[in-house]
């Protein structure tokens, strides 16, 4: 075996030589069987490693944690903390109701809309009844557009933990749209995910008229 | 849509939303975070430290995590934020124990010691077993390298050492294993 080529051997397993070093090692494996067994191990090795698997702790260390957390207080805010100007600020619980829920009730909507056994729930309408979501999407598109420009425009008044709260919960509104919208082009008569796209993005406009208003009397 | 992405979906916005949740101060919302990220910051802290620090060191991440969240932008899954800052309270623990560490080395060689137990039926147990065994700097880089994935570059920042050094502990902390498992 030689030395200097079996230190390589791992660099080039990882495809971290160039391309004169890999062709030269490339050589070297050819005729070196020492080496050539020695990168199987090692490659062994790499893939043991890929594979281990979690384990949780013997112990709930839950109790320890929660006796650590400081009660009554938002994590990450310090006590000492003055603002240097005022912002206008508003409950980030308020904020996170609707869009907690919403995300659990879509989330778990679209489940069962789309599990195999879902009749129940991913009703094929009645002829003559079909929604035709793409009026109102469009409509609600530009409304959404309207207020997130004005957000946009008006979000530094608005204190970074707010703001961050507030992306956020639009973050996820934008996912559960996608989704409805994606599951739509599956099964376009369904129902139900008219109707949740419909409830969504309603909700998106009320969270974004309600933070404008709030910023608006700041 | 396929169940499993939904699942997937399901289990993501239910992250985001307890992160949230948490951020805002709810306890509770934090806990669901603790019960579904505990094996994978447990397991990296136990392979990094010793395994009678791992209970003490875990809880320390979750409680920093807590103190931490207004920093969470967002930007990354709250399980990518969460095992980053994991690996950099274990790394501060190791520092802040290393030169009590350093009065203990034995003259015994790296390799012998990764290697010097009988190997059980229970392989990847027995690869947990060899791989503890390794010396600390070797064991540093082959947890990081490759099981958790980071690159040479980012070890090497991690460590305050250059890359080649990590290249360099990682074809060791490989080759002590390789002796392990053909035994």
């Amino acid at each position: 075996m030689n030395d200097q080529w079996n230190n390589r051997l791992s660099e080039y397993l990882d495809g971290e030589l160039d391309s004169t070093e890999r062709a030269a090692l490339e050589s070297h494996l050819a005729t070196c069987g020492d080496c050539y067994a020695t990168l199987a191990e090692l490659r062994q090795v790499v893939a043991h490693a890929k594979a281990l698997g979690d384990r949780p702790p013997t112990n709930d260390l839950w109790a320890g944690i929660r006796a650590g957390l400081t009660p009554g207080r938002r994590p990450g805010v310090s006590r000492d903390t003055t603002p240097v100007r005022r912002r206008f600020s508003f409950t980030v619980p308020q904020l996170l109701a609707a869009s907690i829920a919403l995300v659990l009730l879509s989330s778990g909507g679209a489940w069962l809309a789309f599990k195999p056994d879902a009749g129940a729930v991913g009703v094929t309408p009645r002829p003559g009844t079909l929604l035709t979501p793409v009026t109102w999407t469009a409509r609600t598109d530009l409304a959404v557009a309207e207020l997130q420009e004005a957000l946009t425009r008006n979000e530094s008044r608005l204190d970074t933990a707010t703001v961050r709260v507030v992306r956020q919960n639009l973050a996820v509104i934008d996912r559960a749209i996608t989704e409805a919208r994606t599951a739509l082009q599956s099964d376009p008569g369904n129902t139900y995910l008219n109707l949740h796209l419909a409830n969504t993005m309603r909700r998106k406009v009320e969270l974004l008229r309600r933070v404008n208003a709030l910023v608006a009397e700041s | 849509m396929p169940r499993q992405v939904l699942e997937d979906t399901l289990t993501a916005d239910s992250i985001a939303a307890d992160t949230a949740l948490a951020a805002s101060g709810d306890p509770s919302a934090f806990e669901r975070l603790y019960r579904t990220h505990v094996a994978r910051v447990h397991t990296l802290v136990r392979r990094m430290l010793d395994a009678d620090e791992a209970d003490d060191v875990t809880q320390d991440v979750f409680i920093r995590a807590w103190q931490k969240l207004s920093t969470f932008r967002g930007e990354s899954a709250f399980g990518t934020w969460l095992h980053r800052l994991a690996v950099n309270v274990v790394l501060a623990r190791r520092k802040s124990v290393g030169i009590e560490r350093g009065r203990f080395i034995t003259e015994e060689g790296p390799l012998d010691r990764a290697s010097g137990r009988p190997v059980t039926p229970e392989l990847s147990l027995d690869f947990e077993e060899a791989l503890a065994r390794l010396p600390e700097g070797a064991k540093q880089v082959f947890v990081l390298h490759d099981v958790e994935g980071y690159r040479h570059e980012e070890i090497a920042r991690m460590l305050g050492i250059v890359p080649g050094t990590s290249k360099s502990q990682l074809h060791h902390a490989r080759m002590a294993l390789r002796r392990h498992l053909e035994r």
